[in-house]
């Protein structure tokens, strides 16, 4: 579905994504996850076409190199921030239909937004404004958002940053459901491993750039090299 | 003050307050959007009237004002999308890009003022009156031409809210003013709604000029005066508020005519300023603006 190609980004003499490739297949939880600074974030930047860079990427065989955020989220390619990215005085249901009228090539459709709404759980606060929401809830209406475009991959990232055990649970429960119910293809950055090893089919880890491991999360997490740099030996005993 | 003389400079302070409101509004909506500084606002103001006065005078076309609106408008949002293009888009990808848009706007103001004096000489150019006549309210009489150029100016307005609130591009143009890189992540083109955005001032401000022109002629550099309350009031309502904007410009329209008639015309800019500056000083994010 996504074939990532010798990606090389550099900043000045800063060599942030240097020679990476990968490849996700339609239906998986792709996992992305290393120290920071890894280039993790960048190659999110890359791949949503924030950035120029080196390297080729296709999507569903298409080229995908050169072309703007707005057309690469319309041919399908959904993506969220760290932070979350709300539009603060659009209500919830505007919000969500934001990027069904934009985002989606079958244009608005009044039904799908109070489905995708229903289906983020936020039906309870769908006339207040987004700015108002609590740290969760603009988690959710950002990936509703982002949703709402109907795309086939979805990037998330760090999506448990900030949020107790209880709201990380509601979040992977939800982003498990987006992966089965829904069809779409997920690639999660994230530094809670056990977040990563319970719901990625596939992980890649990333230092300096550059991919140390790759492969099923059980063998990363025991790779020696992964332990090494990023995971510790606390890790590696607690596993 | 007599009440007949009081009731006539408050109709002549909020006519000048609904045009100031179309004009004022359309600089913030730039500002709030794409945080450029717009310095060839006031010369847009002057092709408005200039567009009006080549259609109603040399070519006399059928239809009076209602032919104006209807030929320069969207002659405006064409002009206005191509500066855009032309002269902005080019410079923002650049480091200090907002001082640079600040000075090239600058060059193609005095560009287009020194375009006009060559095209249509240094005199003052005169228009026919939006409608002719006057009424009398209540022992006032009110001139038809404020009360056209009153009710023009809300009706833009009334407009210009119905695009921002319910129209395909009103909603972008809401998504990248609140969320830059939210709006790009969910499909919308930021470049296309900077330009439509700089469209839509421009078309505002020379609808002012349409209207305004008419009531205080049109010449190469009338324009200065008007970027210059332009920028009072939004500064005054606060930077990038849209309801600011309105609140201020009704504000200032008003405080014009009545310095005018207490003080004298000189005295208008000074009074603004010395509005503006005290209402910094307690206030520095202005009437509606926010910090950060």
């Amino acid at each position: 579905m996504l074939k990532v190609e010798h990606l090389t980004k550099r900043f000045g003499e800063l060599v942030a994504v240097d020679d990476l490739s990968f490849h996700v297949l339609p239906g998986q939880i792709f996992g992305i996850a290393g120290p920071n600074g890894a280039g993790k974030s960048t190659v999110y930047n890359l791949i949503s076409g924030h950035y120029d860079y080196q390297g080729t990427i296709r999507f569903n065989g298409r080229e995908i190199t050169g072309l703007p955020p707005h057309r690469i989220a319309r041919i399908g390619i959904a993506r969220t921030f760290q932070t979350p990215q709300t539009f603060p005085s659009l209500t919830v249901e505007r919000s969500v239909g934001v990027g069904s009228r934009f985002g989606s090539t079958k244009g608005f459709r009044h039904g799908h937004v109070n489905q995708i709404i229903r289906f983020m759980g936020l039906r309870s606060c769908r006339r207040m404004m987004s700015g108002a929401l609590n740290l969760l809830d603009k988690k959710k209406l950002m990936i509703g958002a982002a949703l709402a475009s109907r795309p086939r991959l979805l990037m998330l990232d760090e999506p448990m940053a900030g949020s107790n055990p209880v709201e990380i649970r509601e979040l992977m429960e939800l982003i498990r459901r987006i992966n089965q119910e829904m069809g779409i293809t997920v690639v999660i950055i994230e530094h809670f491993m056990k977040v990563l090893t319970e719901l990625a089919d596939h992980l890649l880890i990333l230092e300096s750039g550059r991919q140390i491991c790759a492969g099923p999360p059980d063998e990363v997490t025991r790779d020696p090299e992964v332990v090494n740099c990023y995971l510790g030996d606390s890790y590696a005993e607690s596993a | 003050m007599p009440w007949l003389e009081f009731l006539d400079v408050l109709i002549s302070g909020l006519t000048n307050g609904a045009v100031y409101a179309l004009m004022a509004v359309g600089l913030t909506l730039i500002y709030g959007v794409s945080k450029a500084f717009n310095f060839a606002y006031g010369s847009f103001y002057s092709l408005g009237g200039y567009l009006a006065w080549i259609i109603l005078v040399p070519l006399g076309l059928w239809g009076g004002y209602a032919t104006v609106f209807v030929l320069a408008v969207p002659l405006l949002l064409g002009i206005g999308f191509l500066t855009e293009k032309a002269v902005v888009a080019p410079l923002r990808a650049r480091a200090d890009w907002e001082i640079k848009v600040m000075m090239l706007t600058l060059g193609l103001a005095l560009c287009l003022d020194n375009l006009y004096q060559v095209v249509f000489g240094p005199r003052m150019k005169s228009l026919p009156a939006i409608v002719e006549g006057s009424l009398e309210l209540g022992g006032v009489i009110v001139s038809n031409q404020n009360l056209g150029i009153f009710f023009l100016s809300i009706g833009g307005m009334l407009s210009f809210r119905w695009l921002l609130n319910h129209s395909r591009v009103g909603m972008a143009v809401r998504a990248v003013a609140q969320n830059p890189q939210g709006a790009r992540i969910v499909g919308i083109p930021e470049k296309t709604i900077f330009a439509a955005t700089f469209a839509i001032s421009t078309a505002m401000v020379g609808a002012g000029g349409i209207l305004l022109t008419q009531k205080y002629f049109v010449s190469p550099t009338g324009g200065w005066d008007i970027l210059v309350k332009s920028w009072v009031i939004t500064a005054f309502g606060g930077m990038g508020s849209i309801q600011g904007a309105l609140y201020a410009a009704f504000i200032l329209g008003l405080m014009e005519a009545f310095v005018g008639y207490w003080f004298g015309m000189s005295w208008v800019l000074f009074a603004m300023f010395g509005l503006l500056l005290g209402t910094l000083v307690v206030r520095p994010q202005g009437l509606m603006g926010k910090w950060g």
